[in-house]
């Protein structure tokens, strides 16, 4: 589904990615970890649009995205949740939802009728149900609780109905309880969906319970990829990992 | 019918203008005519602006050159063609689009207070070629002369109660067609790029595109407001197209609220009034209007029509009446 | 349009030097008020649009200075430090309660002064134009450079706003405070962090504002008429001073401040009618080019 082939890119003499080729396989669940500062992010302004890499490709379902604006690579079916939700403060979680369903339905500059639509709107109701927030259906955006904004910022990625998800950290800053509830909803939807689910994590415990791949970036290199087992055990994972205590708490 | 539809637009619309009608009947008075013509001209001006500031978030300082146009463009089509008086407004509203999308695909990509300073700089542009070009405009002493008022369907607008009518259904129906837009997909579209545009850009909207079409719409609403001013003064004045205009705009959404859709109406009531009573009481027009600005910047925070609305909402929700429907919330934003 | 007067200016030395002279006047004192509203922008983000009123009360101090105590260098050293004073406290009491809001409120409060600024001043001094005069060490012949008419007031006009921005430059890249300053621009709460008391700071930073506007009226006085208006002109030029140098950047308020200054001398031959629509298209056109400005950073 997603292939990424040799992709470079550097900030003024810092090499942030370098030669990375990665596989996604169309409906797999993959891991992306590694330490901070090795790339994760990175990796996924590249692929969004964000950024442009100095070389390399990026292909989706075989068509070449390198280039495109995040626009359009949106229109294509990747779409991402930010680490540090990246909402619309003013307005209710039905409205915003409403309207990236209608962004994604191609309603967005509509000048003859009247919002909400009600085929956006259904959907909206769905994508909510599906994350469990429509009993906060009418609550502004920036009155939601720190959890609730990442389950919309993820939500306002379903809604475009992504053939790729990128979630970029969907745990950070949670509670224990909260961490096992939120990747809990994550995996029901990916099963659901049947779509491309790529996360990053960092707590290690989740990564190893739920994904089905996991490939580990350092210092902007493929450091290994594999499944959960063959990762534990992996001798420069750890090396790695070695002087952060909290993250070797799975291995 | 619900809250939000067309439908109860147009009936509060109707209900406004019958009162509107009646209101000179049930009270005669020369002044109060003034009054209302010169308010449906701001009121336009000031909810167009809205448009940009409250729901797109964009900050013009420069968008009296809508209604300096407006004016000037009626004005001049009015003494030199023959024009009957509804082709002249149509033309004058495509010209104010044209100015619209000229300015907006230079201006909306800059940020924040460069996209406010490029629009004055084109404002203020406009007002010096207004000035120079003598021949045309008649440069710093205005449009004079008068404009040919030549009878359309009935209408006479010689007659200043036709006036006073015309006026009327004008702003009755600029608003709501300002509404509708602002309740359509494409307002909330608006709104989200407001809130946050670029993630709005990660969610494949084209953002460039909707502030553009929003700059141009904002436009020509406020060329028909300078429509109404010219027709008001019979003729066209460069004040229409100084950057004061645009800063009564800006001063009139403050005033009267901008989260709300008719708080720049509001504000435009409320400046009027202050502009004729203060100068009835003192000659020191000035101190007075500074005080009370700093009252509303420092103590209210926010236009009257947001304070009250506030207000009444949260009456609404302390009394347990009427939890937030199950449809868009109540909140005008 | 009078090009004919024009090219026969630019091919007249005489008249390149009056007329250049007479821009760079026009310049200075453009650059002094932009360089504290730039100041103000830069640091604390706050486009004061009460800057004008700061120029008008320095020139209407200083007319009461020189009328009190006939010397000019206490009118100038009097007039400056009296506008910072009014800066600080507007800072202080006003502008600290809308740091961070919509950039509409700022606005409001600014334009609220303006009003009861100019009212104050028509209370206290009347509205009917004023003129302090030329002190009496100006009043001497016009010097002849080329040809050119260059009264000595200009020159020291010049020099006197040249050495200011020296200063200013110096203070702000040189000095501790200066970095503090600039620090403060760059990432306010670490400084506050740092133990700095960002409040005495930012005060500083409105009433250096003061001071400069309050110089450039003082420096005026004696060339310009005094009218509770004069602040607006002002305003509006040392805006578009700013906008093209680029917000916050005092190197840029000094070139855009003297191409304006120039643009307006020789223009106001070649366009009579069209002088400040020059000024515009300028800008129009400089910012089309550059959206920052000439020497501005992009807005985090």
């Amino acid at each position: 589904m997603l292939q990424v082939e040799d992709l470079s890119k550097s900030f003024g003499g810092v090499a942030a990615m370098q030669n990375v080729t990665l596989d996604f396989a169309p409906g797999s669940l993959t891991a992306i970890i590694g330490p901070n500062g090795a790339g994760k992010t990175t990796f996924f302004n590249l692929i969004t649009g964000a950024m442009r890499p100095d070389r390399g490709s990026v292909k989706l379902a075989g068509e070449d995205i390198c280039g495109l604006s995040p626009t359009q690579i949106v229109r294509r079916g990747i779409a991402r949740a930010f680490q540090i939700a990246s909402i619309f403060p003013s307005l209710t979680v039905e409205a915003i939802l409403t309207a990236t369903v209608q962004a994604h339905m191609g309603y967005a500059e509509r000048l003859m009728r009247r919002f909400p639509l009600p085929e956006c709107r259904d959907r909206a109701f769905e994508v909510m149900t599906m994350l469990g927030l429509s009993d906060k259906a009418a609550v502004p955006a920036s009155s939601l609780s720190h959890g609730d904004q990442k389950l919309l910022d993820i939500g306002l990625a379903l809604a475009l109905e992504p053939r790729v998800l990128l979630l970029d950290e969907p745990t950070a800053g949670m509670g224990p309880e909260e961490r096992w509830q939120m990747i809990a909803k994550v995996q029901e939807l990916w099963e659901r969906q049947k779509m491309t689910l790529i996360f990053i994590e960092h707590d290690m415990d989740i990564v190893f319970k739920i994904a089905q791949t996991i490939r580990v970036l350092c210092y902007g290199r493929v450091l290994a990829e594999g499944t959960p087992a063959e990762i534990r055990g992996h001798p420069e994972v750890i090396a790695a990992y070695l002087g952060t205590s909290q993250e070797t708490r799975g291995s | 019918m619900t809250r939000r539809s067309l439908a109860f637009d147009l009936l509060v619309g109707a209900a406004a203008l019958a009162i509107l009608a009646l209101m000179p009947i049930v009270w005669p008075s020369k002044a109060l005519v003034d009054f209302v013509i010169r308010g449906s001209a701001f009121a336009l001006f000031a909810t167009s602006l809205n448009f940009l500031v409250g729901y797109g978030g964009m900050v013009s300082f420069g968008h009296g050159m809508f209604f300096g146009l407006g004016a000037y463009s009626f004005a001049l089509l009015m003494q030199r063609t023959g024009m009957p008086i509804p082709a002249a407004f149509a033309l004058t509203l495509l010209m104010c689009a044209a100015l619209g999308l000229i300015v907006g695909a230079i201006c909306v990509r800059l940020k924040e207070i460069y996209f406010a300073f490029l629009t004055l700089a084109f404002q203020m542009l406009l007002y010096s070629l207004i000035i120079l070009w003598v021949p045309l405009t008649g440069g710093d002493q205005g449009l004079r002369g008068g404009i040919p008022r030549p009878p359309f369907l009935g209408v006479n607008l010689a007659n200043q109660m036709h006036l006073y009518l015309m006026s009327c259904a004008l702003l009755v129906v600029g608003l709501i067609l300002m509404h509708h837009l602002v309740q359509s997909p494409f307002g909330y579209t608006l709104r989200m790029i407001r809130d946050n545009a670029t993630r709005a850009n990660f969610l494949g909207i084209a953002v460039f595109r909707v502030r553009l079409t929003a700059f141009v719409l904002a436009g020509v609403f406020a060329g028909a407001g300078g429509v109404i001013m010219s027709l008001f003064v019979s003729g066209a004045y460069p004040e229409f197209a100084y950057w004061t205009i645009s800063g009564e705009g800006i001063f009139i959404i403050m005033l009267g609220g901008w989260n709300s859709f008719l708080g720049p109406v509001v504000g435009t009531v409320i400046l009027l009034v202050l502009n004729d009573f203060v100068t009835r009481f003192t000659e020191y027009y000035g101190l007075t209007l500074g005080i009370i600005i700093l009252l509303f910047a420092l103590g209210l925070r926010r236009g009257l029509l947001d304070v009250v609305l506030d207000a009444w909402r949260r009456q609404v929700t302390l009394a347990g009446v009427g939890a937030k429907p199950s449809g868009v919330s109540n909140a005008p934003l | 349009m009078d090009f004919a007067t024009l090219a026969t200016c630019l091919s007249s030395p005489a008249c390149l030097v009056t007329q250049a002279t007479g821009g760079l006047i026009i310049g200075m004192l453009l650059f002094l008020v932009a360089a504290g509203l730039t100041l103000i922008f830069g640091v604390l983000k706050v486009v004061n649009f009460a800057h004008g009123s700061f120029y008008m009360l320095g020139a209407y101090f200083a007319l009461t200075i020189f009328q009190l105590t006939g010397s000019y260098t206490l009118t100038i050293l009097g007039a400056g430090m009296a506008t910072a004073m009014v800066g600080l406290v507007f800072e202080r009491l006003f502008i600290s309660r809308v740091y961070g809001q919509n950039v509409l409120m700022q606005l409001l409060v600014c334009y609220g002064f303006v009003l009861i600024f100019d009212d104050a001043v028509k209370i206290v001094w009347g509205p009917e134009f004023k003129s302090m005069g030329m002190p009496a060490t100006f009043q001497v012949p016009p010097l002849f450079i080329a040809g050119g008419v260059v009264p000595p007031f200009y020159l020291f006009v010049v020099g006197i706003a040249f050495v200011i921005g020296l200063a200013l430059w110096l203070l702000i890249d040189r000095t501790r405070l200066g970095k503090t300053i600039r620090a403060a621009a760059y990432n306010p709460n670490m400084v506050a962090a740092l133990g700095i008391n960002t409040g005495y700071l930012y005060g500083f930073v409105f009433a250096l504002g003061g001071l400069l506007a309050g110089f450039a009226g003082a420096l005026a006085a004696p060339v310009r008429s005094l009218t509770p208006g004069m602040g607006f002109s002002v305003l509006i030029e040392s805006f578009i001073v700013t906008v093209i140098g680029g917000m916050g950047s005092i190197a840029g308020a000094f070139v855009a401040a003297l191409a304006i200054g120039l643009i307006r001398a020789f223009g106001s031959l070649g366009f009579p009618l069209f002088t400040d629509g020059l000024m515009y298209l300028f800008m129009v056109l400089v910012l089309i080019a550059r959206p920052t400005g000439l020497f501005g950073k992009e807005i985090a």
